[in-house]
């Protein structure tokens, strides 16, 4: 008796140590065998490249092995397929090319925790679709140096003749894709056209507007008066609500930029970086905006404010005004509205000003290569041409139409040498919105290795206050203030992300203090205080070396 | 002669030959906790190298306790432990004897029927996912929500419960009693069953009531399943999972939700700093361990039930 109770005790011991270890074993669980595979791949690309001159290839390929590509499968997507293989565009695409593609997809919203696995497993897909500028540790020549991808200058030279004619006529984009040392490293996405970078803006309903008799807004002084009117005479719980928790939506705060600062680093007129949220534009900012969460201006769940409940309060008229892009929130918001409220009807804002009639300094606008949906070929793809060759047929000629309308005569149709979207397309017989039937077609329409076209912009937007998006939010000067696309080395690059994570975790948190007012704004001294104390100089010196390297590029 | 009769090696295969179907039946647990729990601890190594998945666990170069240090430098770190205790001690405090009263309570049930609709709409909740018990009680908490109506009702005034720091910690905790009471009343309920009934009418005869019954039969009967449950909770007291808390919190309540997990989540595994977040997983488990020691100490003073 004495002794099996015992022996249950000392399992129970056993559990629970290894329960109180699990903590760090599972996370560093299949971390070994990681190093091997790395240099075939590099014997493999010299070998291949003597064989064939870029200038006498056509496609498609001949068949060979299959290739493994690793990509997130948009919202769009993944609503009707399971893996992007499915798709008439993949299959079109295998068709064009003669490349067989495998493709994997990380679960959705895990895309990170996935890759991060990856790396730690070793075994890396040929091709992997991420946003290596921004989101490998170190930055993207440490990925090439770390021996997980591989540079691509060579690659370009040998197998890619359509990128290779773009970067030339595009040399601001060249800059752009490039590493500080020289490397190309991704075949990347990019926005061909100024107006697809300017996608996310205010809104606000025009019913209410023209019922008020009120123009739209172009100040702040004329929004405090807007937003006042939708909660006085039109009952609005939340004249104005956001999707407070998606960091895109905070990165480009259209009333933040009113005040002519940014939350994180922005270009200077001296063409330094500086760091916005320790400024005094930031500090009027809150000031601003905590006068209006108490006088009830803002939506008070800000804070928890995700997509479903900022649709639900702009479709049920509890808020009049929010902001967002054209397609996916206008769209989508005006469309599930005019069902119960027939009369209901949004409208795009510019980006407001100080001072009616100025062109405002600051405004949201997307870099044309932002860094995402960027694809490298890793180390372990062992036939490195067959890979280049699938991936430069995107920039080519016959590529960038098939990724932007998808068929000939299925998808879209040329009228007046103008691609046009079949009713397949724009009115789907199976019932499928507009966004799924384009995304089962081609990707021009989301991200990927390809440049977007404009095209495909104006005939996704369907609605007149959709269309105008791209001209009222673009009016404004931001293109001169957005930071560029520079990476710290990788010495810099932990040192400035624990010093960035600290700052931004502390920002975040003042900032909802001071707009809630629990934290008076007397304190804002104190708070850029702090924050210096955490090494904000150090940060910026990074920063600033960084973009001194990018320029001279 | 002798001597060797007495020998580990002697006695050890003697025991083999008499218990080999007993070594057998416990060979496949051995080798899950050795495989699973055992056997990654050596990657814990990695908390003192610069890891980099590519050099491997072995070829990353060794930086001491350099991550040690950037934890217990960063500002937020006295905040972190401090949340992370408070939260798991009221955890503790209100999620431990809540099943323990729910099993006394459903055990004095006499309908049968009742008993049993009773416990299953209890433990339901257990069976929910994470996700959609936080979905609930953000719209709950909003100032539109339910909670509000209820306050509303009461003769309070709405507010974004969700966005007040003070607030936090009751929603975290209530929330999680709601959730498990039922499911963690299970192990108590099935130790009342094992009470021999005999005992009850002993008690009975003496003239003890229902009050002195609990008190002298029941409570001591279940008492060493009590201090077992309390050990190993008291054990994992540092553990918080990040998954609740990231899904409940945001910036203005990271005063009091923001915990040591959530941290590593957000610095750790978000920017792929692994040997960081292995220091600072390392380091809680080694506070955690340090708990269940203090724990069976504690246990094994005041009462004959210890875990060794």
């Amino acid at each position: 008796m004495k002794r099996s109770k015992k022996l249950v005790s000392l399992m129970l011991a056993a559990a629970t140590a290894s329960m109180a270890l699990a903590g760090c074993g599972s996370k560093t669980a299949d971390t070994t065998a990681t190093t091997a595979g790395g240099g075939a791949a590099t014997e493999a690309q010299t070998e291949a490249g003597t064989k064939e001159a870029a200038a006498e290839f056509s496609y498609p390929m001949a068949s060979g092995d299959k290739l493994t590509y690793w990509c997130e499968l948009t919202s769009t997507v993944a609503a009707n397929y399971a893996n992007l293989g499915d798709t008439p565009f993949a299959k079109e695409w295998a068709k064009d090319t003669g490349v067989d593609v495998e493709y994997q997809h990380p679960p959705v919203g895990q895309t990170k925790q996935q890759f991060g696995l990856i790396m730690a497993d070793g075994n890396l897909p040929d091709m992997m679709e991420y946003s290596w500028t921004a989101d490998y540790p170190g930055g993207p020549e440490k990925a090439i140096k770390d021996g997980v991808i591989i540079s691509l200058n060579d690659v370009f030279q040998k197998y890619c003749p359509n990128i290779l004619k773009y970067l030339e006529e595009n040399p601001d984009i060249d800059k752009m894709i490039k590493t500080d040392e020289g490397h190309y490293y991704v075949f990347p996405f990019i926005r061909g056209d100024e107006k697809l970078c300017n996608t996310i803006g205010l809104m606000l309903r025009e019913d209410w507007l023209k019922e008020l008799n009120m123009d739209v807004p172009t100040t702040i002084d004329e929004w405090h008066d807007v937003l006042t009117a939708f909660k006085e005479k039109k009952g609005a719980t939340a004249p104005y609500t956001f999707e407070y928790t998606n960091p895109q939506y905070l990165d480009s705060n259209p009333f933040l930029f009113a005040f002519n600062s940014s939350r994180g680093f922005y270009l200077g007129d001296d063409g330094k970086a500086h760091f916005g949220a320790v400024e005094e534009g930031y500090k009027q900012y809150l000031t601003t905006m905590a006068q209006w969460y108490k006088e009830g201006l803002i939506d008070p769940d800000l804070a928890s404010m995700g997509s479903d409940q900022v649709a639900a309060k702009m479709t049920n008229g509890q808020s009049g005004a929010s902001m967002g892009q054209a397609g996916s929130r206008m769209g989508t918001w005006i469309s599930a509205a005019v069902k119960t409220t027939p009369e209901y009807m949004l409208k795009a804002a510019p980006s407001p000003s100080l001072e009616k009639g100025a062109r405002p300094e600051f405004g949201w606008i997307e870099l044309p290569f932002s860094g995402r949906a960027s694809v490298a070929i890793t180390t372990s793809c062992k036939d490195v041409e067959r890979a280049a060759r699938l991936l430069d047929f995107a920039y080519g000629e016959a590529g960038h139409m098939m990724f932007n309308f998808g068929v000939e005569g299925e998808s879209y149709t040329m009228e007046n040498g103008y691609p046009t979207y079949t009713d397949l397309i724009m009115k789907n017989p199976d019932g499928l919105p507009v966004s799924q039937s384009m995304a089962a077609w081609f990707r021009g329409c989301y991200n990927g290795p390809l440049v977007q076209d404009v095209r495909y912009l104006e005939q996704y937007y369907t609605m007149d206050s959709q269309k105008e998006t791209p001209e009222v939010w673009g009016a404004h000067n931001g293109k001169k203030h957005i930071m560029l696309p520079v990476t710290p080395t990788s010495d810099e690059s932990k040192e400035f992300s624990t010093i960035m994570n600290e700052i931004n975790t502390y920002r975040d948190e003042m900032t909802l203090k001071f707009i809630f007012g629990t934290e008076s704004l007397d304190n804002f001294d104190t708070y850029v205080t702090n924050i210096k104390n955490m090494n904000l100089e150090e940060a910026l010196d990074i920063e600033n070396a960084a973009l001194d390297r990018y320029n001279s590029r | 002669m002798n001597k060797e009769k007495s020998s580990f090696r002697y006695r050890a295969a003697k025991d083999w030959k008499r218990n080999r179907s007993l070594y057998l039946l416990v060979l496949p647990v051995l080798i899950f906790y050795i495989m699973f729990h055992y056997k990654p601890m050596y990657g814990a190594i990695i908390a003192f190298k610069d890891y980099t998945p590519r050099l491997g666990v072995n070829g990353s170069p060794w930086v001491g306790l350099e991550n040690f240090n950037r934890f217990f430098k960063s500002i937020y770190f006295v905040r972190l432990i401090k949340n992370t205790i408070l939260l798991s001690l009221y955890n503790l405090i209100f999620g431990f004897p809540a099943p323990i009263i729910l099993a006394l309570l459903l055990n004095e049930v006499r309908s049968k029927k009742f008993k049993s609709v009773a416990q299953t709409i209890t433990y339901l909740p257990h069976f929910i996912s994470l996700i959609v018990v936080t979905g609930m009680l953000t719209n709950f908490a909003m100032t539109s929500g339910l909670f509000n109506d209820i306050i509303v009702m009461l003769g309070g005034s709405r507010s974004a419960l969700l966005q007040n720091p003070k607030l936090y910690r009751t929603i975290y905790v209530a929330s999680s009693v709601w959730q498990e009471i039922g499911w963690s009343s299970i192990i108590y309920l099935s130790a009342l069953a094992g009470v021999d009934s005999q005992l009850y009418e002993a008690a009975q005869i003496d003239g003890a009531g229902k009050w002195k019954q609990l008190l002298n039969v029941t409570m001591p009967a279940i008492a060493p399943t009590i201090i077992i449950m309390l050990i190993l909770k008291i054990g994992g007291l540092m553990n918080m999972g990040y998954e609740k808390t990231i899904l409940l919190y945001n910036p203005a309540t990271y005063d009091t939700a923001d915990i040591i997990s959530s941290y590593v989540y957000r610095v750790g595994l978000l920017e792929q700093d692994w040997s960081y977040s292995t220091a600072i997983g390392l380091f809680n488990s080694v506070i955690n361990f340090g708990l269940l020691i203090f724990a069976n100490r504690l246990s094994k003073r005041y009462s004959e039930t210890s875990l060794w």
